[in-house]
């Protein structure tokens, strides 16, 4: 759950680039991943690409959409004020002005942001006018409104004045949000928010034409109408008759149940966009729930690339040991940790000892063999990414590191006989409380894989719990939900959802963001007793839970412009987190698998999806859309 | 006659009625998690998933969800008729989706009968008449292999040698056949063969049985001593009357399996309802669930139904029990 | 899925010496037909060997030194990308995805199958047989309501059913019904029972129907008997033969049902083996082409188990019944 983020460096870079932007005149770089390299990729062709289930958890309407897949598609299909180039790491985190001409205006106490857009940037297909700023508020609009359930609007309610999400339709107007004319709009803010701009990259916040949008009034129905601000369109766009509600049906191009097809949007205009190559002629996503049968066509050439499914081993096997089929097999770092998450009120995981033991003892090279080795990602030595973190806790920082990561039994013993749980002092945990633990889980590999080897550590220091497999989301609404006081869980990860180091924090250890469903914040981080009663639990008594939110508004003071103390500051909290509270086991820092065929000329990562991107790829089928 | 038919229709409905009641108590009341919230999002607010549940139609009591989707299915809603309301995953009709998936799993049901008919019927009438001897005792070893073989067993088996092995079939998956008939065709044989072997075990192992208490009736004695070669003997009299209760019972193990042969449609990927709907309950996604449990259950129901009305066009005495 | 025809007729039992010297010479006559049915005869050493293994699992463990659940990483599973190695002498079938010894697990898995084979068929049987009685002797009203019921078991979609109750009782952290079935074996057995019980209740209906006309039931109600006492005393006993051939013939029903149930992922955990189970691990991600040791070895035992109670259960129905076969 959750996507990207990551540090930024503003004003000075944004506007060095728009200058040689502004000089050079178009055509986005190439990023630093694999793949065969030209001085300039060949256009033309379609980018076919398959997907076992697009997994859209709003019916793909950008107010509401937050899975990974629509924002890789979103990259073409829309423009925000602020987006990232669709690069592979580090510098595919940075954010640049994309509609906005510039940098914003900051006022000095950071609570006004003004934005000047790119004169002349039209809609797509069948629209026929200029993008305007009341086009960009009125997405705001959409996100302020209830019914529309736009599902990241907590990083704009309350930061953003008169924005609450009570809205009940998107014709109220949001009092912080200016639009003097129509290349102008203001954001005023209700307290400083370093990580604004980053804010502004998210696929909600893009324009939405009113025309059309007015007449899909509940929550994911807009996504079969998606006007393109982009430099691609939904195939067919051209088709909608938009001259009134009744005429209009789902545009051809996106079934739910089969494909999304884009084609080039003839309305956009590349000498406005500095950020995006745009070198395929179309992209299209094909469902097809045989993930064996999407590697082979790869293979075949009858595919050009895999999206998000992760090859299974014997693919894996294959693309690792043949020299010709390696250089099409790209890992890529996914900003994201998998970890096994400790309810804090639930025993034996109340006891600091007993989440330090379960760190010490966890066999961690075991769980990275159930997945599939490194190609698959890093073992994780604490909880934040290091990429998110912008590498400040440098990579020896290992404070549960274990030799070969298989676990130290006896460090674990140690720490366990510190424990209220281990009454005989004896290393390993006795008594009610350490068994018939319920232990929840994915029913997919590798995640029933790695359950055994997680089951098979913890008996070790004497904890021994019971597995339930559900399916992904089961799994996670069943431990999301407090009453629930599941004590162990197994099938939890994280990823950015823009680059910044908040964007992990503030949902996972901020006690302030725990809610009775739809928690994300396992552990309960910074409970307090009037929370407890609300929720329906109970915290165990002689037990204090502490908390770090004094620490995260410390850091969330510092602004993006200040990148380095600003990840120094989330760093130490990381560090703290690892030491004196340990509300998880970090397990693994994931690798994005992508594998592309022979016909793909040009491989790149799209470090804020998380998937390949599809606006820098370019491939050598001459193939068309008809 | 027709009292009887009409009789038995109002029993479909209360079956209907029934089955559709329990799946929704063991869908939407049993569970302790809403599934608004799997489709809420992250961090819902409280507010949020009551939008979503707004918009499930999951804020009105049970009871009246119930009556509203029985009302839906008989009259339609606001995507047609008949009203399946709308996938939580999709977002789209379950109606749309809903022929496509019906079309692949009756080509797996329908092709794999048409095999096992052809294999099953004929080595069950040489089996009988051939008593005892080694083709006899072969072919119901044989037949007795399949019946006893669990069918994902002899899927992965089946994938391994002729897939992973021969290159043979192209593997797991469907392709529809206005896309490519050879494709289509190429990568349904496998499921078919390993779908029909079962059902062509026990329906050999069945119709040599038949025909051996038939042939065993007085009436083919006299057939015999009327001087009727042997090959008109079995042919005419003796099939006929051991072929019936075949022929019934075919019908119901098609409508069973038109219900979703979901270990079949699981193991080689292909895109029925069965595998939809499993798919779907791992998922949350209860639209379609129920959809697919009131289309099984009218499948299988009027299945049974027609197979007792030709039992009872057959026997008189079936209609007054 | 097999429906065996029971049509056969038995002497019925009136007195009980007269029954005594019957049953004796019936008795012996179903042995002598048993054994020289040699493929039943086959069918029934399997099953004893099958069961002597499921007994003897942790003596294996103990003598391989490899427990059902521990992991040989190391050994068995290739450095790099944690691929399993197959058959060698330490390890007589194999490893599994996470370097588990499969023989083990195998062993392990025959107490699983024939567990919830014996247990979920026996409740099926006693639920069938209990209603399929009172439903064929008391007739009339109670007769068509059980039956009703029957009709609607038998037209539910039960693999949707099952799955649904599976994972709706593994969502909660206590089981559904308050506690009483938690995820794992116990809800196994519970569904596998709720849902096969039909047809045994409908061929003991049938035969119950036949028989309640008889003399010696019509002697025993004239003697003052009340129906319970009548069902057991008269009515059982001459039911049991079909009801035992049927029971054999539903076990390996059974079986495959948990099987099938496991290869979904609703049956039972993963740390009780199961031989369904095993062949869902081996399916995922096509690792049994890689893996075919996987595969293999759950899905003989399988059906070795399937065959020998389907052979049984053939040699019994002949040689209880008098027809020519």
């Amino acid at each position: 759950m959750g996507k990207r983020r990551q540090s930024v460096r503003l004003v000075g870079l944004a506007l060095a680039l728009a200058l040689v932007a502004a000089a050079c005149g178009g055509g986005g770089d190439e990023g630093s991943s694999g793949g065969n390299q030209q001085t300039a990729p060949e256009k033309g062709g379609v980018l076919r690409t398959a997907i076992s289930d697009f997994g859209f958890t709003n019916g793909f309407d950008p107010t509401g959409e937050y899975v990974a897949v629509a924002f890789t598609l979103y990259g073409a299909l829309t423009r925000t004020l602020m987006a990232t180039k669709h690069i592979a790491d580090a510098a595919g985190n940075e954010i640049f002005p994309d509609l906005a001409a510039d940098a914003p205006e900051i006022s000095s106490d950071g609570l006004k942001y003004t934005f000047k857009l790119k004169p002349n940037i039209k809609w797509g297909p069948p629209l026929d006018r200029n993008i305007t700023s009341k086009d960009v508020a009125y997405a705001f609009q959409r996100i302020n409104t209830a019914p529309l359930v736009a599902q990241y609007g907590f990083y704009y309610f309350g930061v953003i004045k008169g924005m609450d999400g009570k809205a009940k339709s998107p014709d109220t107007p949001i009092s912080g949000i200016e639009t003097p004319d129509d290349q102008t709009i203001i954001f005023n803010l209700e307290k400083p928010t370093g990580d604004f701009l980053q804010r502004l990259g998210m696929a909600a916040t893009a324009p939405i034409p009113e025309e059309v949008a007015k007449c899909f009034k509940k929550a994911g129905d807009y996504g079969r109408y998606v006007i393109s601000s982009g430099p691609y369109m939904l195939q067919g766009s051209d088709k909608l008759d938009i001259s009134s509600c009744d005429s209009m049906k789902p545009i051809a191009g996106f079934d739910p149940s089969k494909s999304i097809t884009l084609v080039r949007n003839p309305n956009y205009d590349q000498a406005t966009d500095n950020l995006r190559g745009n070198y395929v002629d179309g992209i299209s996503m094909k469902i097809d729930t045989n993930i064996d049968d999407i590697f082979s066509q790869v293979e075949a050439g009858t595919l050009d690339s895999s999206v998000s499914d992760q090859p299974p081993k014997p693919v894996l096997q294959k693309y690792l040991t043949d020299q010709n089929l390696k250089p099409n097999l790209h890992s890529n770092s996914g900003d994201r940790t998998w970890y096994i998450t400790m309810n804090w009120i639930t025993p034996p995981f109340d006891d600091i000892h007993v989440r330090k033991a379960a760190n010490w003892i966890m066999d961690k090279q075991g769980i990275l063999q159930a997945w599939g080795g490194t190609t698959f990602g890093d073992i994780a030595t604490h909880n934040l990414p290091p990429i998110v973190l912008a590498d400040k806790l440098g990579s020896d920082y290992n404070p549960y590191g274990t030799e070969g990561n298989r676990g130290d039994e006896a460090k674990a013993k140690e720490e366990m006989k510190q424990s209220k749980y281990d009454t005989n002092k004896d290393g390993v945990c006795d008594g009610a409380a350490c068994s018939n633990l319920v232990m929840i889980n994915r029913n997919v590999t590798p995640w029933t894989d790695a359950e055994a080897v997680v089951v098979a550590s913890l008996k070790k220091i004497g904890i021994s719990v019971k597995p339930r497999e559900l399916a992904s989301s089961a799994a996670y609404t069943t431990i999301q939900t407090v009453k629930n006081k599941i004590p162990i869980a197994l099938n939890a990860g994280w990823g950015k959802d823009y680059a910044d180091p908040y964007a992990f924090v503030g949902a996972l250890f901020d006690g302030r963001s725990i809610i009775a469903t739809g928690n994300t914040n396992y552990p309960l981080i910074g409970l307090t007793s009037e929370q407890a009663s609300q929720f329906g639990v109970s915290i165990p008594s002689g037990v204090t839970i502490p908390s770090v939110d004094a620490d995260v508004d410390a850091c969330q003071k510092i602004p993006n412009t200040d990148a380095d103390q600003r990840n120094q500051c989330f760093a130490d909290l990381d560090k703290k987190l690892m030491e004196e509270a340990v509300p998880w086991v970090p397990y693994l820092w994931a690798k994005n698998i992508t594998v592309t065929g022979k016909t793909v000329t040009k491989f790149e990562f799209d470090q804020f999806s998380g998937y390949l991107s599809v606006t820098q790829m370019a491939v050598n089928n001459k193939e068309t859309i008809s | 006659m027709w009292r009887y038919i009409v009789r038995r229709l109002l029993w479909v409905v209360v079956v209907l009625l029934v089955v559709t009641s329990i799946t929704y108590v063991v869908f939407f009341v049993m569970p302790s998690t809403d599934p608004a919230v799997t489709f809420a999002g992250k961090n819902p607010t409280p507010e949020q998933i009551e939008e979503v549940r707004r918009n499930f139609g999951l804020d009105k009591p049970v009871p009246i969800q119930y009556l509203t989707f029985i009302k839906h299915v008989f009259f339609g809603d606001q995507y047609g008729w008949p009203g399946l309301g709308f996938s939580y995953s999709t977002r789209s009709p379950v109606k749309d989706q809903f022929f496509d998936r019906v079309l692949v799993t009756a080509q797996l049901a329908v092709g794999a009968a048409l095999v096992w008919l052809a294999i099953g019927i004929p080595i069950g009438i040489i089996s009988a008449i051939r008593r005892r001897t080694l083709t006899d005792r072969l072919s119901m070893g044989i037949a007795l292999f399949f019946v006893a073989a669990p069918v994902f067993w002899l899927g992965l088996m089946g994938l391994w040698l002729f897939w992973f092995k021969l290159r043979w079939s192209p593997g797991t998956g469907y392709v529809a056949w206005d896309q490519s008939f050879t494709d289509w065709l190429s990568h349904m044989i496998l499921p078919w063969i390993v779908l029909a072997m079962l059902y062509a075990a026990f329906y050999a192992r069945m119709t040599r049985g038949n025909l051996i208490e038939t042939m065993g009736q007085d009436y083919i004695r006299t057939a015999r001593v009327k001087g009727l070669t042997e090959r008109k003997v079995i042919f005419k009299h003796g099939l006929r009357a051991s072929l019936t209760p075949v022929v019934t019972l075919i019908g119901l193990d098609l409508g069973a399996l038109l219900g979703g042969a979901v270990i079949t449609e699981t193991v080689f990927n292909l895109q029925g309802i069965g595998q939809w709907a499993v798919a779907s309950v791992f998922q949350g996604d209860l639209p379609v669930v129920l959809a697919v449990t009131v289309v099984v259950a009218i499948a299988v129901t009027m299945m049974n139904l027609i197979v007792d009305i030709v039992y009872a066009y057959l026997d008189p005495r079936v209609r007054y029990n | 899925m097999s429906q065996p025809a029971l049509e056969e007729q038995f002497e019925p039992t009136a007195g009980d010496t007269v029954a005594a010297a019957r049953a004796r010479s019936s008795w012996e006559l179903f042995r002598h037909r048993f054994r020289q049915d040699k493929a039943a005869m086959a069918g029934a050493i399997i099953l004893v060997i099958l069961a002597l293994l499921a007994l003897a699992a942790p003596l294996f463990a103990k003598i391989t030194g490899h427990g059902p659940n521990d992991l040989f990483a190391d050994e068995m599973l290739t450095a790099d990308i944690g691929l399993p190695k197959g058959p060698n002498s330490k390890f007589w079938f194999g490893g599994d995805s996470v370097g588990r010894d499969v023989f083990v697990r195998t062993m392990y898995g025959a107490r699983t199958s024939l567990t919830v084979a014996l247990v979920a068929t026996g409740v099926a049987a006693l639920i069938g047989v209990s209603l399929g009685m009172i439903a064929g002797y008391r007739g009339g009203k109670t007769d068509t309501f059980i039956s009703r019921l029957i009709d609607i078991v038998l037209s539910m979609p039960i693999l949707l059913l099952a799955i649904g109750l599976a994972s709706v009782c593994s969502i909660s952290p206590n089981g559904c019904l308050g506690g009483l079935l938690q995820p794992g074996l116990s809800l196994v057995i519970a569904i596998i029972a709720l849902f096969t019980w039909p047809n045994m209740a409908r061929l003991v209906r049938g035969q119950a129907l036949g028989l309640r006309e008889r003399e010696f039931v019509e002697a025993a109600r004239s003697l003052g008997a009340r129906s319970p006492r009548i069902m057991f005393k008269e009515l059982l006993p001459n039911l049991l033969a079909p009801i035992v051939v049927y029971a054999t013939l539903l076990i390996p029903s059974n079986i495959l049902f948990e099987a099938a149930l496991s290869f979904l992922g609703v049956g039972v955990p993963q740390s009780t083996p199961s031989w369904g189970r095993m062949l869902s691990d081996a399916a995922a991600g096509q690792i049994f082409t890689v893996a075919w040791w996987m595969m293999l070895f759950p899905g003989l035992f399988l059906l070795a188990t399937t065959l020998s109670f389907n052979l049984v259960g053939d040699g019994l129905r002949d040689a209880l019944g008098p027809s020519e076969r």
